[in-house]
């Protein structure tokens, strides 16, 4: 429905802009790569295959672009169009930026007549696995194995979270573009001039919060409306403590995976931040803007959120105030380092089977994994992409460079979970746990047999299907 | 009168029975053919899986937790709308004059109808909006504050599994009550007066008129009043969709069906389950209906 | 009781000083008449002071609305306004304005027609004609939507006005016919059949006779479409996504601005949306709620 009602919404819906990245003087430091010009080749059918035109695209054929003009807005692929365009002269772009991305395509996926490419995110977007397990999705291998438009191979020129994150059966159908960092949130002025040092470890974080509380200030807020966020929080807590292997056991809905050694410490420890009151009053009952606008008048030190969390708060967050991103501290006997966080992908670029022009909307995205494209995306929007170092050498705001260094000393150890895009029902269940455990209304135990009740659920459902990972 | 009659008849009927079958009948008629198939909604193909659809929703707690909220709703909803709209209407006419049955009684009478039914004309999301602000859950929210002052304790609102579902049907209520008292209001002036002066010349108190009199003189409109409000409890989907955590959250206590259909239907990419969960309200609702024309058709009272 | 025959409402009262019944007035005195003033005051606050608030946040910032709720804005944000116009709300209220008004006039014209036919003229079907239209009241539009996605694509009527108003007009049908279907039976039958004897058709019957007979019935349900057909939402960000409507894009701003954290602007286009209404309420409100008056009651 049109109104902004799915349950995770919140977040697909604003995955939007890392902030930050300050896109003044951007310009100057993009890459000069010329991209293909001109490729010839016969109009009829498909085009010739080239080293330029790796996918044999047919110069003529019309392109149809549906962009979800969302916390991104559209503007980059209207760029990406350009070079385009300028590859393809006689290609018709048709081009448009939306919202509600279900509701315009759905018909013509029913129709059999989709467009060529979409971004098919916020929180209109189509069920992502659903088209994946009908085949309606072209498979991207072709698209990885291609040479770049900067040379080598377009695999070797994107973060591993890139291709990951668009597997289905071990095929690659989705290209996530944008580059999403998780993590606890504070006001690096506000800890200056409190002294309070980042906590690393569980005993550590739990003095501060005492500490922060004598001082009248509410040691963490969440945006209770949404549960997906304090779930971060949560999950970073297990994942940590007993390693990729806690996310793979839940993404493959493995037995008793929510009743793990590592989520049942994650919950108690959630548990206990909420039971010694550490949690901003009524916070369970805040949406995202709510909560993050106290966080940013200082009624709260530490908020879960993405790394588009300064962007969106811009207009909100005192000039003043220095967002900055902190790992989650270590519970005792965590496996993974106190850097490592979670990594994720987003704004899912896909290129149905049925389009017209399946060759060219391969071929745009690999126009956009160029690092042209890519940095012009980040100065667009002053969010990162997959792409590897395409925006090196650009100025960062304190939150950007967090987030940079986040990313970097996670390394390999950065971690995914993807269960919530695979078994889309299965997600407003797991969400509706975390909420109860974060309100203090459920116990760990509690919190993990109702976790683990919706994935069993799941798994037992007929028309799932099941995905492993690890 | 026979001449010309059918030709009449029909004629007046085509149009709108033709717009009615294309619009309405048919989309209907479909979806009882999806929830009979493993339709996604976003793919061409499809097959046939007779009632399995059916069979699930049994198992569904999501789904199941969906109807009793809904049956809830449309017990409560309509019980206490009327009652605080007979309620007020009786104020309206408690300190007014006698001889015109009250309805006109109360100083200032016009404006509170007025204000009161002002709810109504503005659209959900609307009031969903203002309402969700209001009821923030935090102790410097509006109305924690108020609550502040009079010295109660704060309340989390719809962030609380336990009367999130009442905050919703107090939104309802609220959005709702004006329109009933200026329909029972109306009611009351139609009533004629000579009823109400032999009722005081009998020696009648108010309150005794009100409640032996008005009331049941009223009762057509009652039920009729019944009626719509069923309806609106039946679709509580755009007050829940903006309100609520989740939405339909915390904890499913403000699921509803019509959330769930859409969740199912588009979110999940399960069309025909959806499908199915609409044909269960379809017949539902259809009972309801029933028993409701049956009622609402009892002779009418002369007066 | 036939209800065209008396004056109309607001006419009948507060005459008579001298009526004996005054005799009977003093039990509920002054003391029940304040108590009822503070009852009704009560409610009277809590929906003056939501819309009051509502207001006020329309020119206050976003930190301004969540930082002090009760406060006043330092400086008066009327930009908000205009950022509110400027995402659209001028357009979706012209959509509105134009599709409310189609919609109301087709239903009021065909729903009356059904009503009067099943209501005054025997014929087989009547009742299951009946039965189809008061059953459709219940239809949970839900069941339908996808389906008739296709039904309006196939069309060609997607995202326009007379789509909407085709659409807007099968689903209001119901409701009007089951509404006017019980006011005809209220009207004396006596009078159309003169007219008949008269040598009137059935259709110039109806058109001049027994149409101005219902007006206080169609001023009645025409106001209850306006108002339903103007806060439909569900209908049209289905079938109208490029063409969006008042509700709906209330409901557009409210996902949009989760991207762009502007409450003020929020607040003014709901100030936007709800003023109109208002004021034309409040003009006409006398006439509405007459209009319900003698419409509903049987």
């Amino acid at each position: 429905m049109s109104l902004p009602n799915e349950h995770s919404r919140r977040v697909f819906m604003q995955r939007a802009v890392l902030a930050s990245v300050l896109a003044a003087g951007g310009a100057g430091t993009l890459s000069a790569c010329a991209s293909g010009g001109s490729s010839g080749g016969a109009s009829t059918g498909e085009g010739e295959v080239s080293a330029d035109n790796p996918f044999g695209v047919a110069p003529d054929a019309p392109l149809d672009v549906v962009i979800f003009k969302g916390g991104y807005g559209d503007d980059y692929a209207k760029f990406h169009e350009e070079l385009y365009k300028k590859q393809f002269a006689d290609a018709e772009i048709t081009h448009a930026g939306i919202t509600d991305i279900r509701q315009q395509l759905q018909p013509r996926f029913n129709g059999g007549n989709p467009p060529d490419v979409i971004d098919n995110s916020g929180a209109e977007k189509l069920p992502i696995s659903t088209l994946a397990d009908t085949g309606q999705l072209s498979d991207l291998t072709a698209l990885f194995d291609a040479e770049s438009i900067d040379g080598g191979s377009v695999r070797d020129g994107v973060l591993p979270v890139a291709i990951e994150a668009g597997l289905y059966d071990d095929k690659p159908l989705v290209l996530n573009y944008a580059l999403e960092c998780y993590g606890m949130w504070y006001d690096q002025a506000l800890f200056d001039s409190k002294g309070w040092a980042l906590p690393e470890t569980w005993a550590d974080f739990m003095a501060l919060c005492e500490e922060i509380k004598g001082a009248g200030i509410a040691p963490m807020a969440h945006q209770g409306k949404y549960p997906y966020y304090i779930q971060q929080f949560l999950m970073d807590l297990a994942v940590k403590h007993g390693g990729q292997e806690v996310a793979f056991a839940i993404d493959s809905l493995e037995p008793d995976a929510w009743k793990s050694e590592s989520m049942v410490a994650a919950a108690e420890a959630l548990a206990e931040v909420k039971g010694k009151g550490y949690m901003l009053d009524g916070t369970e009952g805040l949406d995202h803007i709510q909560s993050q606008t106290a966080w940013n008048e200082g009624k709260a030190a530490f908020i879960p959120c993405g790394s588009w969390l300064e962007n969106e708060q811009k207009s909100v967050a005192p000039a003043e105030f220095v967002t900055t991103v902190a790992p989650t501290p270590l519970l005792d006997g965590a496996k993974l380092p106190y850097g490592s966080t979670r990594i994720s992908a987003a704004e899912a670029f896909i290129v149905p089977s049925k389009a017209k022009n399946v060759a060219g909307g391969m071929e745009f995205l690999r126009i956009m994994l160029s690092k042209e494209g890519a940095a012009k995306f980040t100065e667009l929007t002053a969010a990162p992409t997959v792409v590897k170092d395409a925006v090196g050498g650009l100025d960062l705001t304190p939150a950007a460079a967090s987030v940079q260094a986040l990313v970097e000393s996670g390394g390999d150890d950065n971690w995914n979970y993807y269960y919530d895009v695979w078994y889309t029902p299965m997600d407003p269940k797991i969400q509706s746990a975390v909420a109860e455990l974060a309100a203090g209304r459920l116990d760990a135990t509690g919190f993990c047999d109702a976790a683990q009740k919706a994935a069993d659920e799941a798994a037992a459902d007929p028309t799932t299907n099941k995905r492993t990972r690890g | 009168m026979q001449h010309g009659r059918y030709r009449f008849v029909v004629g007046f009927l085509v149009v709108p029975l033709a717009l009615y079958g294309v619009f309405v009948i048919s989309p209907f008629v479909q979806a009882f053919y999806y929830s009979l198939t493993n339709w996604t909604g976003v793919s061409p193909e499809f097959e046939f899986v007779g009632l399995e659809n059916f069979r699930r929703l049994a198992d569904d707690s999501v789904f199941l937790r969906a109807i009793r909220n809904n049956v809830l709703l449309l017990v409560v909803v309509p019980v206490v709308t009327i009652a605080l709209a007979l309620l007020y209407a009786f104020l309206l006419n408690v300190g007014g004059r006698v001889g015109a049955a009250g309805v006109r009684g109360v100083r200032g009478s016009d404006f509170y109808k007025l204000v009161f039914f002002m709810p109504q004309v503005l659209s959900v999301p609307v009031i969903a909006v203002i309402w969700s602000v209001i009821m923030s859950p935090t102790s410097d929210g509006l109305l924690n504050s108020v609550l502040g002052v009079l010295g109660l304790e704060p309340s989390r609102f719809l962030a609380n599994p336990d009367i999130a579902l009442w905050c919703v049907v107090w939104v309802m209520v609220w959005g709702s009550v004006g329109f009933y008292l200026v329909l029972f209001n109306a009611a009351m002036t139609s009533i004629p007066r000579d009823v109400f002066e032999a009722a005081l010349i009998d020696g009648a108190g108010r309150v005794a008129t009100f409640t032996r009199i008005t009331i049941p003189l009223l009762w057509d409109t009652i039920q009729t009043s019944w009626v719509y409000l069923a309806i609106l409890a039946l679709d509580a989907y755009a007050l829940v969709a903006v309100m609520t955590a989740g939405p339909g959250g915390p904890d499913n206590s403000t699921q509803v069906i019509a959330l769930q259909i859409a969740s199912n239907g588009f979110q999940f990419g399960q069309a025909g389950y959806a499908s199915a969960m609409g044909v269960v309200l379809f017949f539902a609702t259809l009972v309801i209906a029933a028993i409701m024309l049956r009622i609402t058709r009892r002779e009418q009272i002369e007066y | 009781m036939a209800v065209t025959t008396g004056p109309p409402t607001g006419t009948t009262v507060d005459d008579g000083p001298d009526r004996p019944v005054r005799a009977a007035r003093g039990s509920a005195g002054g003391g029940a008449n304040l108590a009822s003033h503070l009852v009704l005051a009560l409610w009277t606050a809590t929906v003056v002071l939501p819309f009051g608030w509502a207001l006020i946040a329309s020119t206050k910032t976003t930190r301004e609305i969540f930082g002090d709720p009760w406060g006043l804005p330092e400086t008066a944000r009327w930009g908000n306004y205009a950022n509110a116009w400027d995402k659209g709300v001028g357009e979706y209220l012209l959509n509105s304005v134009v599709v409310v008004t189609g919609g109301v006039l087709l239903t009021m014209l065909l729903g009356s027609m059904v009503a009067y036919v099943l209501a005054r003229y025997e014929f087989p079907g009547n009742r299951l004609v009946y039965y189809l239209f008061a059953a459709g009241m219940m239809f949970p539009v839900f069941l339908a939507i996808v389906p008739l996605f296709y039904v309006v694509q196939n069309l060609g009527m997607l995202s326009t006005y007379r789509g909407l108003i085709l659409v807007y007009t099968a689903y209001s049908l119901p409701f009007t016919v089951f509404f006017m279907h019980a006011f005809f039976r209220t009207l004396p039958r006596s009078i159309a059949e003169a007219a008949v004897l008269d040598g009137c058709s059935h259709t110039s019957t109806f058109f001049r006779v027994m149409l101005p007979m219902a007006k206080p019935g169609l001023l009645s349900i025409g106001v209850f479409n306006v108002l339903g057909q103007f806060n439909q939402f569900v209908l049209p960000s289905f079938l109208s996504a490029q063409k969006p409507v008042l509700a709906q894009g209330i409901a557009t701003l409210l996902a949009s601005q989760r991207y762009e954290n502007d409450w003020g602007a929020m607040f003014a286009a709901l100030a936007i949306a709800m003023l109109p209404v208002v004021i034309v309420y409040v003009v006409f409100y006398r006439q509405i709620q007459s209009g319900l008056t003698s419409g509903t009651l049987k």
